[in-house]
């Protein structure tokens, strides 16, 4: 089964937007999911709504193999006219998940966006492949490497195959520009020449400190790519998180079962396949009028092999 | 201020009679004005900033700092050089920087040792636009000093040390005692010559029926004497009738005592000015800045000293709103009604009294129960069919009389124009403005204005403030946040926003938590959170049985608390906010650092690494050789701030120079 969390906007909820200097910087997601969970499941109990037919919350919604938490309506769209907007994807591909998936997986994310915010398309897409660490101070990327294999450095190639579905959909018109994330100057060199649609955006986290080096502002003006800034974490969400929030436990949602044989909830294993982050700006008047996320995790027996 | 037209301006018994008929042509054209306007939608963002300086003279050789009237030949220079510009040549270009910039204006202010300098063209809220202000305010600068003897420098100190003393602070002299101001200490030449100035300085005058008063408490430092009596002060005089004023008990001991207008509109202010997206944004953004305005009065406070002494308030505001004081003895409740309509609680320059919005958050409770309301004025707005709440607004700003009349005006009345409504409207200095579409410009809507800050030193503190005043209000606008409290409480935020120290040592109202809690509304069926344009008739706000008590949501937090969070995290705090509105934008490294800079700033400031600019000129007077512990502040110590402070704009405190104790802390 699949589960599609999401946060709705995330703008009018609150405080869950704001993170404390100690926290992580993945709080903000896993905060406002919790919160939208909540939210849902008072609202739920409010309401007069019909039972799901199987053991699950009234407030998710099962729609064949596929499972909202919470229900998402999609009935909100923007407020004003579309070309108002800069409507800014970013898309993290988690580590772990097997680079084969991506293709699907990024139309699965665009789509719910595009649902989401009733568009047709979006202004720029950045992607963030899982093991890619920038350090501002030397400007020699870091792939972090690690015994247990479960954070394996992106492999060069499927970054390559992966662009090539991004290529697709910016040939659509359902994308205008693509963006990397965390590049350095030698690795943007080196992936360039692969592309036919480049990127027009790489994004940088900066942390608290302003110190970007020299080679890669120079190369990023040569080849007129913007930096921007970020301050996403890499391992977005972890599966340990993911049990947590959706477990049957204090903080949890109550959607997954609490013991292996336990039929309070669904059976199985959880894996977190992808998060997608998007944003809608008034362009003129810099007003984020809707921000929120969509984070897809596969669970149960028939969770895929790795490949 | 804009300068108007030259005519046949009336004194003030004259004026008097008029008064009720510009009102009543004020209001008509407000309402004509507001039905063509009120449906107004512009989409983008445009803001401006607004930076005074004083003009200063320095004397080398007798080591005195002189304020320079020149103020006529300057502007009149940079307007030949505007004039050249747009005929193609560019006096301006000789720095490429700047390029492609429209260059800035300048304008006439009261004083007449006084400037004021805006964008050329306003700045929009690409993040790009972000990082020119700060280069921009330099340039202004450097094109005013340009303009300027070579003896002379454009200074951003909010008063002049020794502005009122008995030494020929100004240049060229004048004596003082002129039959305008009939000020003991500054001479009638000191104001702007156009006729605007002088009238409504001796309209104000006449109207009081005697001079105005400020007396502002002495800092008492060991020498000072006590009690203290302001020895500059002339018992003798006998030139106009309002010399008996201190002879009737006008200076108080233990106060420094000024006695004209000169005193208060001779300081200089930042403010900024937003075009809002339609009249309903506007009507938002006025109340939800509202209650900081204090906040931010008292973290840009930078006016420690008055008439060559230093006093125990670190801000301008009170000193503004006393040296434009036109009520009677009967309005301040001093005398019983008789003549006069009612009591008035605030002069006309003032914390804002009136929350404007047609927000379902704001609670009946935030408004003040005794405000005061011309209530004929209010029936025939709601009668043209304005809401309660502007009616209110505006029916409040004309308890007013008008100052300034010129006789020309009043032979016929234009509904296309909007000068008798400006007439009112821009002689209320309240710390808010809401400003509708000037009715001969099509491409302006509706703004706010933002009014409460001190100008700083430096053009790197003017721009951070600014800028940061801007972000927030994209904050407020992104997480749509709730700032409100009671406007009672803002009042009295103010007058605690004076004490010397007030950024650290004490406490304001402020509301505990900002967020709408709007999340079951997504659930629910109408979960947008874009309010609409459509303006509704009725909006007396509903009384709010279901919420808490109102009293409930503030508490008193610290500067601190309220710019960077509070530290058991209960407020998030403005600049927390700021960044993650930033984090949800597109904004490229060089914007992003140079924010990173100007919020590093503010956020050093409230904690108190950074001092104020007051707390640097105390210490600056209080660690000088020639000061002697008695709270004066001598032409010799003058002469060292003004050229400390000249410096300071140049090298900005790095690597340890003049000012880096408010600008960079230590070694950076």
């Amino acid at each position: 089964m699949k589960l599609i969390l999401s946060t709705s906007n995330i703008m009018i909820s609150g405080e869950t937007v704001i993170r404390h200097l100690t926290e992580k910087s993945n709080v903000e997601l896993i905060n406002s999911l919790r919160d939208n969970f909540l939210a849902a499941q008072q609202s739920s109990t409010t309401a007069t709504t019909t039972t799901t037919p199987s053991s699950l919350p009234t407030w998710t919604k099962q729609d064949n193999d596929t499972l909202y938490i919470p229900t998402a309506s999609f009935a909100h769209g923007l407020s004003e006219e579309r070309p108002q907007y800069d409507i800014t994807v970013k898309l993290f591909y988690l580590p772990g998940i097997p680079a084969s998936r991506r293709c699907a997986h990024t139309r699965e994310a665009i789509d719910l966006v595009l649902k989401e915010l009733h568009v047709d398309s979006i202004d720029l897409l950045i992607v963030s492949f899982p093991g890619i660490l920038f350090d501002a101070d030397d400007d020699s990327e870091e792939e972090t490497l690690s015994d247990t294999g479960s954070e394996e450095p992106d492999d060069f190639d499927n970054m390559i195959q992966t662009w090539r579905t991004l290529e697709e959909l910016h040939a659509k018109g359902m994308i205008s520009q693509l963006g990397v994330a965390e590049f350095g100057s030698e690795r943007l060199a080196r992936f360039l020449p692969h592309t036919s649609v480049k990127p027009s955006v790489n994004q940088i986290n900066l942390k608290d400190c302003c110190v970007v080096p020299k080679s890669l502002i120079l190369y990023a003006r040569q080849e007129k790519i913007q930096l921007l800034t970020h301050n996403d974490c890499m391992d977005i969400l972890p599966v340990g998180t993911t049990r947590e929030l959706l477990g049957p436990g204090e903080r949890g949602a109550g959607i997954l079962a609490s013991a292996p044989d336990a039929t309070d909830g669904v059976q199985g294993h959880v894996e977190p396949q992808w998060v997608v982050k998007y944003t809608a700006v008034v362009k003129d008047r810099g007003v984020v009028e809707n921000k929120g996320y969509f984070a897809l995790a596969d669970v149960g027996s028939c969770v895929q092999e790795r490949s | 201020m804009g300068l108007l037209a030259l005519g046949t301006a009336l004194d003030w018994p004259e004026a008097k009679k008029r008064a009720d008929q510009v009102r009543k042509w004020g209001i008509e054209q407000l309402l004509a004005n507001w039905r063509r306007a009120r449906g107004k939608e512009r989409n983008a963002l445009l803001w401006g900033d607004e930076v005074e300086y004083l003009v200063v003279a320095l004397d080398a050789e007798a080591k005195k700092a002189r304020l320079s009237l020149a103020q006529a030949e300057i502007l009149k220079s940079l307007a030949q050089d505007e004039a050249s510009w747009k005929e193609g040549n560019s006096p301006f270009s000789q720095d490429k920087e700047h390029d492609g910039e429209e260059p800035p204006h300048f304008h006439p202010e009261f004083g007449r040792f006084m400037l004021e300098a805006t964008p050329g063209k306003p700045w929009g809220i690409d993040f790009k636009d972000l990082l020119k202000v700060e280069s921009n305010m330099k340039w202004r600068r450097e094109v005013a000093k340009a303009h300027m003897a070579p003896n002379e420098h454009p200074i951003t100190l909010t008063t002049f040390p020794r502005l009122g003393t008995k030494d020929d602070y100004i240049q060229p002299y004048f004596a003082p005692s002129g039959p305008a101001l009939r000020s003991q200490f500054v001479p009638d030449e000191i104001a702007n010559p156009h006729i605007r100035f002088p009238t409504l300085a001796a309209n104000i005058r006449s109207r009081r029926g005697r001079k105005i008063e400020l007396n502002v408490p002495i800092y008492r430092d060991e020498n000072t004497p006590q009690p203290f009596k302001d020895p500059t002060v002339n018992y003798d005089l006998h030139d106009w009738p309002e010399d008996d004023d201190v002879r009737n008990g006008a200076a108080k001991d233990d106060h420094v005592y000024m006695d004209a207008m000169a005193f208060g509109m001779g300081s200089c202010c930042l403010q900024i000015t937003f075009q809002a997206k339609n009249m309903t944004e506007g009507r938002k953004l006025y109340d939800q800045l509202s209650p900081l305005g204090p906040i931010l009065l008292a973290l840009t406070a930078a006016t420690p000293i008055y008439k060559g002494f230093l006093v125990d308030t670190d801000v301008r505001w009170n000193q503004i709103g006393g040296a434009v004081d036109d009520r009677t003895r009967e309005e301040l409740g001093e005398l019983p009604l008789k003549n006069d309509r009612w009591r008035i609680p605030k002069s006309r320059y003032a914390s804002n009294s009136t929350y404007i919005s047609q927000d379902p958050r704001l609670r009946k409770e935030y408004l003040d129960p005794d405000l005061i309301v011309d209530e004929d004025i209010k029936k025939i707005l709601i009668d043209g069919g304005m809401d309660n709440l502007l009616a209110t607004h505006f029916a409040h700003l004309f308890i007013r009389d008008p100052l300034v009349i010129f006789s020309e005006d009043l032979e016929e009345l234009d509904l296309n124009k909007a000068d008798h409504f400006e007439n009112l409207q821009s002689t209320n200095w309240q710390h808010m403005r809401f400003k509708p579409p000037p009715p001969d410009k099509d491409d302006i809507g509706w703004r706010v204005e933002f009014r409460s800050m001190e100008i700083q030193m430096t053009d790197f503190e003017n721009a951070a403030f600014s800028i940061f005043i801007v972000l927030v209000t994209r904050a407020i606008l992104s997480f749509d946040l709730n700032f409100y409290i009671p406007i009672q409480r803002t009042t009295e935020n103010m007058e605690t926003a004076h004490a010397r120290n007030a950024v650290l040592e004490q406490k304001f109202y402020f509301r505990k938590d900002p967020f709408s809690r709007r999340r079951q509304n997504q659930h629910s069926s109408s979960g947008s959170n874009v309010s609409s344009a459509a303006s509704s008739t009725d909006n007396t706000p509903p009384a709010s049985p279901s919420l808490s008590p109102v009293e409930s949501e503030y508490e008193l937090m610290t500067i601190s608390d309220i710019i960077n969070g509070s530290a058991d995290g209960s407020f998030p705090g403005l600049i927390p906010l700021v960044e993650s509105y930033l984090n949800s934008v597109n904004v490229d490294v060089e914007t992003r650092c140079s924010l990173a800079s100007y919020l590093e700033l503010i956020r050093k400031r409230a904690n108190g690494t950074l001092w104020t600019g007051a707390k640097w000129i105390r210490e600056f007077v209080a660690s000088h050789p020639g000061y002697k512990q008695d709270s004066v502040v001598s032409e010799e110590i003058c002469y060292d701030l003004v050229m400390a402070v000249d410096e300071m704009t140049q090298k900005e405190g790095r690597n340890g120079t003049v000012g880096w104790e408010l600008l960079r802390g230590k070694r950076s």
